[in-house]
């Protein structure tokens, strides 16, 4: 396939939206899980983390 | 919400600005928006297009000669056909008639000059005819296609006993025909010609015993062209990599979204900009946005990491985050579009009219990321999701940042130091030692646009291989009065100058007038040999050309000569386009004419004592007064305007202060007039002499592409320098006011100065030369290694405010805003590094040559500066130790004590 403007605008397109769901329903729920995951193991940076971002208090205005 | 917290108060301005922004978010993103999608639509306007006559420096007197007679004479834009045959000779009916359809169908091609084509098929290739009852009379070699094997054994009669012919346009081993074109510069459309020839010449007439070849500008660009479209997989490639690498980096895809905003909108601004001008895209200049771009990204990638470092400091407010972030960074953002645009707009001073373009339109391009980056910056992170903490705390705790940290550990150690100085030191050496290798114009034979291995460079070195040369350095004859050209001296002087520069390797045979009068005057003599001379007095050089002349039109016969034989030209034909060789064959011309004028004149010159002196005066000319001025008489008489002993002072109006002076102003006078004014100190005495020149025609520098590119690249050599010393001076002066110090600047570009040798020392290593292409594309280079110096000490003087120890705020610097620089130097570089894919050698070259400038500019910023720094103990960084800002809420300000 020869690629134009027109298809390598939708490829660029196609795979930005790709790279958009996979992090947010695949990527970071996984993460998430994995550093729970170490918590629950004892894992002392992963708790000090958890903890860390559990009481992040996000002021998104 | 307004400010109702406290902020620094010597950035409070940027801080409010920043919080304006937000609240007036609507209005400025409408009218971001709607300019944006109007310079969106003028960009999706436009077109690849190269304009050959912006190529050139129009002002320069050998493109000027090149404009006057490349209608006529021909220019810089031939295509040459060449049909070769495996087995046999081309002299057969079949090959023959193909020769003819060949250049029939060249005649059809879009933007042909119909008068200038050179094929033994085409009507102005004549050979000399004796017809019976003794008249002679020039006739097309070939008047129709060819019918028997006996037509075609006379056809290779005609061409063996024609000098115009025979080793020109048909090789001497009569396995190859040359046929050529020269197109008309103001209708050049390469895309159509390139398909054209295709599918009317090449692809018809190939077959297993004939192998045709093109080359030629026009075919060059042609494939340039058609390659273009590699542009696209290049783009997709590297767009779809740097999203990978920027998700991976930020752990989450706004951190590959945002930079994407700001690269599109600044694209936009500025391909809508070239539009709006009147401009067109170049195939070879398609690197420069995209390096432009990239910029835009690497200034995005540092706003987005200081986002996240602030939203992090701020207690995860985000207003305040971005807010913050934009203060921050203003000022090293701001100075390095500043410097980047304004060292790119320094190329205006090439008078190169596609360089000047480019100036402006990629300064402008520049300067549009300050519209994304900074003016929209804040209100798309407002309209984006805060980022989720974690992510925040993961990515400062991953692998990336303590790779950084023991990095930096090691630099900033006393043996760290040592190696850096000392391997900066050896790579600029080395570097040196090749710099001496770089060449102005192309350091190779083939064209450096394409790969040594691409059909068009194999196709251009058969065709050298089999006729010499190719590619036309056209000297005019210009006379000084009409029938200038029938004179026996002005003829015998180009027979000479061919036999001169026919010993220059570099040319491979050469063609002129006089070339057709000695085949004429031969023919005239029953073909003896001894008649292939110049006769010696104008009637019969006048006999021979109507002889020659009389039966071809004035539209085919101009080519030689304009009809009121007034001015001719001597045409070689150099075997390749080297820098160094143009240079060469441009000096040996120079000698030839000047040397032949001196000759003329009758004097003896030699410099004494720093004077130019005339040293002797020769018995011929034979000089006699005519009113106020000498001329060329023919009664012996002893009266000379030149004496042995006379100290020329001045020629025209041009004063002589060597032998070099001297040389040019001789040539420039005698280009002007045919009365030259001399003024000489005799015996103490200034005497003012006016002579009327000795010859009837002086010899004008240059066309052809051979004159074009000699043009060009004169024009480069006088301002490569010039552009590097503004170049560098325009930096320092944003250094300057960046820092108010005049210590700055010099921290900031000494890597930088060594980054340019050590990437001048690769281009001379690879033959890379500087060129009307690549000059653009350094000079460039040269502008954006300072931004990733800028981000470091902006930081390390931020931080040494709160830490008071210049060590530690170095080391916090480059943990830091250094860790945003190495990542945007690694995807900026291995991005840039697609472009080694290229089908256009040049473009592959250029990708390879700017990563690796970029990764030095890179390496220098992380090592050299920050090293520099710490050892020098700079006073524009120490002085602001422990001087926390004082913080104020906009209205009362109060200090926040030191710490």
């Amino acid at each position: 396939m020869t690629l134009g403007l027109w298809n390598s605008v939708a490829i660029v397109l196609g795979f930005s939206f790709f790279v958009i769901f996979l992090d947010e329903y695949i990527v970071k729920p996984r993460r998430h899980k994995k550093w729970e995951r170490l918590a629950a193991s004892g894992d002392k940076e992963a708790q000090e983390l958890l903890k860390l971002a559990r009481s992040a208090k996000v002021m998104d205005e | 919400m307004a400010l109702d917290y406290e902020v620094p108060q010597d950035k409070r301005l940027l801080y409010w600005l920043g919080d304006k922004l937000i609240d007036y978010r609507h209005p400025v993103s409408v009218v971001v928006l709607v300019v944006t999608a109007v310079f969106a639509y003028w960009g999706f306007q436009l077109h690849l297009v190269t304009s050959f006559g912006d190529l050139l420096p129009q002002d320069h007197p050998y493109v000027r000669i090149h404009n006057k007679y490349s209608g006529t004479f021909g220019g810089a834009n031939n295509i040459n056909i060449m049909l070769e045959v495996k087995d046999g000779t081309i002299f057969t009916p079949k090959t023959l008639n193909k020769i003819w359809d060949m250049t029939v169908a060249l005649d059809k091609v879009y933007g042909v000059n119909h008068n200038q084509i050179d094929s033994i098929a085409h009507r102005t290739v004549r050979y000399l005819k004796v017809a019976a009852g003794g008249t002679m009379r020039a006739q097309p070699v070939m008047l129709q296609k060819v019918t028997s094997d006996e037509e075609a054994g006379a056809i290779r009669r005609y061409v063996h006993n024609a000098e115009n012919i025979y080793g020109l346009l048909v090789s001497l081993d009569d396995k190859a025909a040359l046929i050529r074109a020269n197109f008309i510069e103001g209708r050049l459309d390469y895309q159509r010609i390139f398909t054209e020839v295709n599918e009317n010449i090449v692809t018809p007439f190939q077959d297993d015993n004939t192998v045709v070849a093109v080359a030629g500008e026009p075919r060059l660009y042609g494939w340039v062209y058609h390659y273009s479209g590699d542009v696209f997989f290049i783009l997709v490639i590297t767009y779809c990599l740097e999203w990978v690498l920027r998700w991976m980096y930020f752990h989450d895809w706004r951190g590959a979204l945002r930079p994407t905003i700001t690269g599109l909108i600044a694209a936009f601004w500025g391909l809508g900009f070239i539009h709006l001008i009147g401009l067109a895209l170049d195939p070879l200049m398609l690197v420069m946005p995209f390096l432009i771009t990239a910029r835009a990204v690497s200034h995005a990638i540092q706003m987005h990491d200081r986002y996240y470092e602030e939203f992090e400091k701020s207690g995860w407010h985000k207003r305040r985050a971005i807010v913050a972030s934009f203060a921050e960074l203003f000022v090293p953002t701001l100075s390095g579009i500043t410097a980047d645009a304004f060292g790119v707009l320094v190329i205006l001073l090439v008078p190169v009219v596609m360089l000047q373009k480019l100036a402006i339109t990629a300064s402008w391009w520049i300067l549009a990321i300050t519209i994304s980056e900074m003016l929209l910056n804040p209100i798309v992170y407002y309209y984006l999701k805060a980022p989720e903490p974690e992510l925040v705390l993961l990515r400062e705790r991953g692998a990336f940042r303590k790779g950084i940290e023991r990095f930096v550990g090691g630099l900033l150690t006393p043996v760290g130091k040592g190696i850096t100085v000392v391997a900066w030191l050896s790579a600029t050496v080395v570097a040196f030692y090749f710099l001496r290798g770089l060449s102005i114009g192309d350091p190779t034979s083939a064209s450096p646009l394409l790969w040594l291995d691409s059909p068009y460079n194999v196709s251009h070195k058969e065709i050298q291989d089999k006729f010499g040369g190719v590619e036309p350095l056209i000297v005019v004859a210009e006379g000084y009065d009409k029938d200038a050209m029938k004179d026996p001296g002005a003829l015998r002087n180009m027979e000479r100058f061919q036999r001169h520069l026919e010993r220059d390797p570099s040319i491979g045979y050469s063609f002129s007038l006089a070339d057709i009068i000695r085949a004429v005057n031969m023919v005239f003599h029953e073909l003896e040999p001894k008649w292939g001379v110049i006769p010696d007095n104008w009637v019969d050089i006048g006999g021979l050309f109507f002889i020659y002349f009389s039966g071809s039109p004035p539209t085919e016969t101009a080519k030689y000569v304009d009809p009121s034989y007034t001015t001719a030209h001597v045409t070689f034909f150099a075997k390749d386009h080297k820098g160094e060789n143009i240079r060469r064959m441009i000096k040996e011309c120079k000698d030839f004419i000047v040397g032949t004028e001196i000759d003329d004149l009758g004097v003896v010159v030699a410099t004494q004592d720093g004077h130019t002196v005339i040293t002797g005066v020769k018995p011929e000319p034979i000089w006699e007064k005519a009113g106020p001025s000498w001329v060329v008489g023919s009664v012996p008489s002893s009266e000379s305007p030149f004496k042995a002993g006379d100290r020329i002072l001045t020629v025209g109006k041009q004063e002589i202060t060597d032998a070099g002076s001297f040389r040019i102003a001789l040539m420039e006078q005698a280009n002007r007039s045919s009365f030259i004014d001399f003024t000489v100190d005799r015996g103490g005495q200034s005497v003012t002499t006016t002579v009327s020149a000795p010859w009837k025609a002086v010899f004008k520098l240059a066309g052809g592409l051979i004159g074009t590119l000699a043009a060009a690249n004169e024009e480069l050599t006088r301002n490569d320098v010039l552009m590097n010393v503004l170049g560098f001076s325009t930096m320092y002066l944003i250094m300057l006011f960046t820092y108010r110090s005049f210590a700055a600047g010099l921290y900031l570009l000494a890597p930088l100065a060594l980054s340019n040798i050590m990437v001048n020392g690769y281009m001379a290593a690879n033959d890379i030369g500087v060129n009307i292409h690549t000059l653009p594309l350094v000079t460039v280079g040269l502008g954006f290694g300072i931004d990733y110096g800028l981000y470091i000490v902006s930081r390390t003087i931020e931080e040494i405010r709160v830490r008071g120890d210049l060590e530690e705020s170095v080391r916090e610097a480059l943990v830091t805003s250094g860790k945003a620089v190495t990542f945007t130097a690694v995807t900026m570089v291995i991005s840039t590094v697609f472009w080694t894919t290229s089908h256009i050698r040049f473009n592959a070259e250029m990708g390879l040559l700017l990563a690796i400038w970029m990764a030095i500019s890179y390496v220098g910023s992380q090592t050299l500066t920050p090293v520099l720094i710490v050892l020098f103990k700079p006073r524009f960084i120490l002085k602001e130790a422990h001087r926390v800002p004082t913080l104020t809420s906009m209205g009362a300000p109060r200090e926040a004590g030191a710490s």
